[in-house]
């Protein structure tokens, strides 16, 4: 009883610690799949300025990124909420973009700590 | 009117105490010395003392007062208890409450958790040697997993009578890892080994936390069904965590939903161990196998830290295996505090909460399959 106890629970944990030392294998693997699958259909040079670590895009480029993400909230409102949405979509330097969008005057500080978009600067 | 005040006098929990009564009441001031003035495990030990208070103050029997007596309102607290309901629930907080990405980080530190389970077995072969019945073995071998509730949940299945004497042993046993494993650890390992440094893990994604309860509750489950009550509970727990979309769900488990189980868990465990039910020699025997199950389990942990070290090129610093107990997170932090004592720059906190997690898996599976044993 006491073997067979002791067998099973091992190689349970065994498998388990397989199982999860592959997790991150397989999401990888995953998201690369997506990745080698878009390039043939996009080559890069045909891509417009693209939203990457190395390059932060325009005040324009930053209004159409952004805009989306004003409209979810309700105006006037915190920056800390639309940093929580640039975390939700994975997007790369809030702070440099909103900070961007700030000195551009499409980020308006209402004086409150709270802002509004600023619908003819962002066009 | 004579008469009433020695009717009454005799009523009193003063005239009707024994010396048992007595000794376990100084039992529950230790607890509570030990939960307060040294804070070895307070929030298991406070509520545990005070139940030991409570439940030896003598009584007439059959007023529905006593823990044991039905109709009272201890006897319905208790029901959590015989149940295996507060077990669940506390797993369900310890679910909320723990991180487990430093093992997913590295795996590999789940063997040492499922290495420090041989205490388990070993005394369930000790306990059977010395004559206790197969279930009460059972229930006694389940103290090496240095996990209370876990403990008690098995006991609540298989010993019911033992509730009291097991889960007072594997809290106890708890409460002393600092005095337990640190002399197994320095045993078991030299400075060389002790001075060993783990390298930091790799970042582990969101993603990979969100589905490793899913993974974990699906292998182990169908492993162990009967485990299912103890993690489904607990993986449950770690998803609502790690989701992120019901913050308010995991907010409520791992405070008020685990505190609240905690506190009725700890003061009817401590209110059972009436001194005319608990001092037995049965108990006696059952505090000493606890003792020799909690430092098997530590010291299999470390040598099989060792053993590991014979086949991998990156060494890991054998003491984590004594954080492959269950005792979250006492043993992580007795390893780090015995690291940290050869090189104070050595931290391996991190590392020990890995093992202690998946102690915490391993623990509830060994009871599934204990338990399935006597199905």
């Amino acid at each position: 009883m006491a073997v067979v106890g002791a067998t099973t629970v091992f190689l349970g944990l065994v498998a388990l610690s397989f199982v999860i030392s592959q997790i991150h294998k397989i999401l990888e693997l995953w998201e690369n799949r997506g990745k080698k699958k878009a390039r043939p259909e996009k080559p890069l040079e045909d891509k417009g300025p693209a939203f990457t670590e190395k390059r932060l895009p325009t005040a324009s480029e930053l209004c159409s990124i952004y805009r989306p993400l004003v409209e979810q909230l309700k105006e006037p409102f915190q920056l800390i909420h639309l940093f929580e949405k640039t975390k939700e979509m994975n997007l790369p330097h809030p702070h440099l973009s909103i900070k961007c969008l700030q000195e551009a005057d499409v980020l308006v500080a209402q004086g409150d700590g709270t802002f509004i978009w600023d619908k003819q600067k962002a066009n | 009117m004579v008469d009433l005040f020695f009717q009454f006098l005799s009523n009193t929990g003063y005239f009707l105490a024994d010396y048992r009564h007595v000794i376990m009441v100084i039992v529950g001031c230790v607890f509570l010395y030990l939960g307060t003035a040294k804070k070895y495990e307070p929030l298991l030990l406070v509520p545990i003392g005070f139940g030991i208070l409570v439940g030896n103050v003598p009584f007439f029997k059959g007023f529905g007062i006593g823990i044991y007596e039905s109709n009272s309102v201890l006897h319905y607290l208790y029901f959590g208890v015989t149940t295996g309901v507060y077990p669940s629930i506390v797993f369900l907080g310890l679910g909320a409450m723990t991180d487990f990405s430093s093992l997913l980080a590295n795996p590999k530190l789940m063997l040492l958790g499922a290495a420090a389970q041989m205490g388990i077995y070993f005394t369930l072969l000790g306990a059977l040697f010395f004559g206790f019945l197969p279930k009460e073995a059972a229930s006694i071998a389940i103290i090496g997993g240095a996990d209370g509730p876990t403990s008690i949940f098995l006991t609540a299945k298989l010993a019911p009578h033992l509730i009291g004497p097991i889960a007072i042993a594997a809290y106890s046993y708890m409460a002393l890892i600092p005095v337990i494993q640190p002399p197994i650890m320095r045993l078991l390992t030299s400075r060389k080994e002790r001075l060993i440094r783990m390298p930091p893990g790799r970042d582990v994604s969101k993603k990979e936390l969100i589905i490793f309860p899913v993974v974990g509750v699906l292998l182990c489950c169908y492993l162990a069904p009967t485990a299912l009550p103890l993690l489904g509970m607990l993986f449950l727990g770690n998803f609502l965590k790690e989701c992120g979309v019901v913050n308010r769900l995991a907010g409520t488990a791992q405070s008020a939903i685990i505190d609240t189980a905690t506190i009725f868990l700890g003061f009817t465990v401590g209110a059972s161990t009436q001194g005319d039910v608990f001092l037995t020699p049965k108990a006696l025997g059952i505090f000493c196998l606890g003792a020799v199950a909690f430092s098997i389990a530590t010291a299999s942990g470390v040598i099989f830290g060792k053993i590991m070290n014979l086949f991998l090129k990156e060494k890991i610093n054998p003491l984590l295996g004594a954080a492959g107990v269950s005792a979250v997170p006492g043993s992580a932090r007795e390893v780090h505090v015995m690291g940290l004592k050869e090189d104070p720059t050595n931290f391996l906190l991190m590392h020990g909460m890995a093992c202690n997690s998946s102690g915490v898996i391993g623990s509830a599976i060994c009871a599934g399959i204990l338990w399935s044993f006597f199905i």
